[in-house]
Order: structure tokens, then sequence, then C-alpha cells
């Protein structure tokens, strides 16, 4: 019998603002346990809530992004549940009017591409955190977290594949850091992701009965844990059997996903609106500055990229898929460098440095200032292309001026005829061979005495004047 | 309102109830929805659902931290802690 999976997403971003979404404490990652906390995050009787302006902006900037209906009057509901990581007793989330409805997410699998569409992302505050493994006997729990700002988005149930689910994962991770909504840093779990999934012949109209994998925090997993919970299913209702309707984790060192302790009774939330929340109103001026600040996204940026600068389409995407990589290409156009060397050093050499080290543009010791020196010592030919890539590993490990290096190796370009005429002589004169087997007609061999001539100077020769003087040598 | 939906509430609000009182909250519970079941009478079609009485809308505040680390007044204000954490009977997933 053959199967089809169905599967939706409810991914969980973190949004990248300085303080929670009701309090004024900080979110920032990494600090001493409990001080980030607040008399609102900690639920203490007589205080309220005060919504934060720069939450309901990253949400709405999400949702232009996708072509969402913005609810400009949204409201806030409890969702009521007894964990000690969650010290009122309920979360407050937007159940019933959530700020962004609707607009969908292109993903691309193996070249083909397939449009998610989105029920609704919704603004939420995330819970605290529980560690179990402090003490024996005890838990212990850090309410740094407690309230931090979380964009919950919910995918129509459109996803058919494991390899799908990645995809949209992808789009969504590329997206939010694109648009400055989420750091996007998974291993923080800044996005995280919980999946459901189920299974039903092919060709039925009806789902089937679906199972909830919670807190996939890495690419890899979320692949593997689908692709573990649908062997199961299909191993279930093959055996003649029903799926059970639960929620399970997703245990990555036996690879296999299993169900979280069962409950006495099913979950009950008994949401209600929110009464120590107002409805939070954005109004037409509020719309029209995020409208006004809205970034330009990666498909018309490569698309711009292609048509004014005339680049390579693949490093137009390349550059264009990164918020730092494209401020930083730009900055480099704007000071009249030429755009096809800077995107070339760019993707390549540049890029490999990147993944090397696993970091941002940003976070490297490359500045714009000193890139730009780069490119102008290519462009007026002070240096080869071939030399700026050993420069730009140097600038990469000590952060030094180009120029500095420059001067310092001696990497100066040789462009003075009369010194490479003496090599390109002696170069003749070591590979009498090669230069008989170039005059009887082996063209390739040219190649050869431009790479000897190259490495005689240490790379420092021009190409152009190497290429015009050997041919005069070679031809005479 | 039956016992099993008593039950099922106070175990939802973690209340645990003696047998009177268990009696005496059914009553009161069944009151409560009577009274409130009026309501159910009144046509609601086209009126917006109200989520505040209050015609006002939600202040914003700016992004900006202003709270400061009161680690030490929160930890010991619980009934148990160490030097970092709150500490809570073992919670076990």
């Amino acid at each position: 019998m053959s199967w089809e999976t169905v599967i939706g997403l409810e991914v969980h971003a973190q949004l990248s603002t300085n303080t929670k979404l009701f309090s004024s404490a900080s979110t920032k990652f990494g600090s001493e346990p409990n001080s980030q906390v607040d008399l609102v995050d900690l639920g203490l009787p007589g205080v309220l809530p005060v919504v934060n302006k720069d939450a309901f902006k990253k949400a709405i900037r999400f949702g232009l992004a996708i072509e969402a209906d913005i609810n400009q009057e949204s409201t806030f509901d409890r969702k009521n549940y007894f964990y000690p990581d969650l010290p009122k007793g309920y979360q407050i989330t937007q159940m019933t009017k959530p700020i962004v409805e609707g607009g969908s997410i292109d993903i691309d699998v193996d070249g083909d591409k397939k449009t998610i569409n989105i029920t609704r992302a919704h603004l939420e505050e995330d819970a605290g955190k529980s560690i179990h493994d402090a003490y024996p006997d005890k838990s212990v729990i850090d309410l740094n977290r407690a309230g931090t700002p979380l964009l919950e988005i919910v995918s129509e149930p459109e996803i058919s594949s494991a390899k799908e689910a990645v995809s949209y994962m992808k789009a969504l991770h590329q997206l939010v850091t694109f648009l400055d909504v989420c750091d996007g840093d998974m291993s923080q779990g800044s996005l995280r992701c919980d999946a459901n999934v189920s299974i039903r012949k092919v060709g039925d109209a009806e789902l089937g009965t679906r199972t909830e994998i919670k807190n996939i925090n890495s690419f890899r997993f979320i692949e593997k844990a689908i692709n573990f919970e649908i062997k199961r299913q299909i191993k279930v209702l093959e055996s003649g059997e029903k799926v059970t309707q639960e929620t399970r984790l997703y245990d990555s060192g036996k690879d296999e996903t299993r169900p979280m302790r069962s409950k006495e009774f099913a979950n009950d939330y008994r949401y209600f609106p929110d009464p120590d929340l107002l409805p939070v109103v954005i109004s037409d001026d509020e719309m029209e500055e995020i409208r006004s600040t809205f970034p330009e996204l990666p498909a018309d940026k490569s698309r711009r990229y292609i048509s004014e600068f005339q680049i390579d389409e693949s490093e137009a995407e390349i550059i264009s898929s990164s918020r730092e990589l494209s401020n930083f290409f730009e900055v480099a156009v704007e000071s009249k460098n030429d755009p096809k060397l800077a995107a070339n050093l760019i993707v390549g050499e540049i890029g490999s440095l990147l993944n090397k080290d696993n970091i941002k543009i940003d976070e490297s010791k490359l500045s714009s200032d000193n890139f730009n020196i780069l490119l102008q010592r290519i462009s007026d030919g002070t240096i080869s292309k071939k030399i700026a890539k050993t420069i730009l590993a140097e600038i990469w490990e000590t952060g030094r001026n180009a120029d500095e290096i420059i001067n310092d190796q001696g990497l100066v370009q040789i462009q003075d005829e009369n010194l490479l005429e003496e090599v390109i002589t002696k170069v003749i004169e070591s590979n009498t061979k090669q230069v008989e087997d170039y005059k009887n007609g082996k063209d390739k061999l040219f190649g050869f005495f431009v790479g000897q001539v190259m490495k005689e100077t240490q790379g420092k020769a021009n190409p152009q004047a190497v290429n015009d003087l050997l041919k005069k040598a070679l031809n005479s | 309102m039956d016992n099993k939906t008593v039950e099922t509430i106070s175990y939802l609000a973690r209340l645990k109830l003696d047998k009177d009182k268990k009696e005496k909250i059914t009553k009161d519970l069944e009151n409560i929805i009577d009274f409130v079941a009026e309501l159910q009478d009144l046509n609601t079609e086209d009126i917006v659902p109200l989520s505040n009485p209050l015609e006002k809308v939600a202040p914003k505040r700016e992004d900006i931290v202003t709270s400061k680390s009161r680690k030490e007044a929160f930890l010991s204000s619980s009934p148990e802690s160490d030097q970092d954490y709150f500490m809570v009977p073992k919670v076990v997933e």
C-alpha cells in the first residue's frame, strides 16, 4: 500500500529585541542565571505587563515579508497550565486575534519551487529554563528567558516530506535573519520547531491521526526526527493498529522519537482574554513607518545586482541571501569599486574563509575600508588577484591594513618590462624542450610558460604584461 | 455540572477538594453557569466580540532595558534556592 505524509510546522522564532515582551528586563543570552528577571516576569501580585513596541514592529515586518494580513488591532489571551518554569501559571499568547494571519513562503526542493501557506504568526512569551541534572532530587529554574518575545509561525499542513520540512525551515531561517527579526542561532534555541506529522493512504481526503514532535532545534534533527516518525507511523498502520494522538520527543542520541509521559488528563489550556492587557492597536502612521524601513528582500536584491552590476547569477544569489554579505558588497560598490571583482572575491576567497571559521563577515577582522583598499590595489594594477588572496589570508589572521601588508612583504606587482623580460628569457632558456614543442604547434604549452614566470616572480608579475611579453618572445 | 467535571477542573487548578467542599463547589458552579446562561438568549449576531470593556488601547513601551538584577532578593523570597537558581521538586518529563 502506498502512503503519503502530511506535515505542518510550528516554528518559534525568538525576536531579537533588547527587552522582554512585557517587561523591560534584558533578553541577552548567556547571562548569570536569574539576573534578567523583572517583577512582571515573576508574575508577582499587583504588577501589570506593558507591551514592547519593537516586538510588534518585528512581527509586522515578518508579516509584510510573507504578504500576510496584519491585524492592526490584536489581543492577548492566557493559556493556562502548571509547570515550574512558568511563574504565572499561564502563558500570555495571541489565540483569538493574532498580529499576522495568512501569507506564504516559497521553498526550493531539489530545484523545484513549492509554496507553503502560513496560517498565522502570533506573539507570545517564552517560559524559563528547567535544569534537571544539577541535583539528584531537585530541579532548578532559571527565569532569564521567561517573558522573551517569541513569534510562533504556524504553517498549513502542506509539507509532504522531511526534506520539504528542512527546506521550509531553511527558507524561514534565511528570511527572519535577513529581516533582523531573529538572530537565527539554533544552537541557542533562537529558532526551534514543533512538527505535526500524520500519514494517510494516497488519495484519502481526510487527514490521519497526527503526532507532535516537540522542540527540534537543528536542520539535521528535523529531517531525522520526521523520517523516523513517518516510518514508525506506517509500521503501526500496516500492522492494523491505530496511531495515538500524542506529543513525542526526539532523542538525537538514539535517533528515535518517543512519547512524552502520558498525561492523566488531556491538555486543557482554558484560554481566555488576558484582562491585564488592552487591545494593541497599530496606527496607520506606525504601519507606514514600518513599511518605509522595510528592507529589500533577497530575491529583489539578487535581480538588482544582476541587472545593475552584471554580476553572475549564482554570485548574486549567494551575496543577497545574507544581510551581512549584501551590506558588505554594497559598501564596496558604493565606494566606486568594480562590482564584478568585489562579488568574485566575496563569494570565492572570502566565502571560503567565512565557512572555514563559521562566522559572519562582520565578525571577521576584514573591515569594509580595508576591503576597499584591497580592491583598489587590484584595479590600479599594484597587485594581482592572485596576490590579493595571500593578502586576504593575512588580513583574516591579523586585521592589518592591506597597503601595509603589500609594502612590508614586497607584494607590489611587477610591471617593469625589463625585469619581466629578464625572467622570461630565463624561463625560455631553461625549458628548451617545451619551447621546441610549442613552436611545433603545441599551443597549450603557453599556459605552462605563464606558470613558470609566475613561479619565478612569486606570483607578483602582472598577468597581462606577462602574456604580451611571452608571446613576443616565443614567436620571435 | 457532574462530579467528574468538578474533579477535572479542580485537578487543572491543582486544588484538592474534600467531599463537603466538592458538593458545595458543585452547587456554586451550577449557580454561576445558570446565571451566565441567560446571556445565551441574547442575539449577538453582528456584534463584534469585546475583549476588554475599557474603551482604551494598550500603551506601548520603547525597547530599552531599565530593569536591574534583583537576583538575591528574588531567590531569597522563594521557598528554596541555591545561590543561582530557584529550586523545585524534581520534575521528570
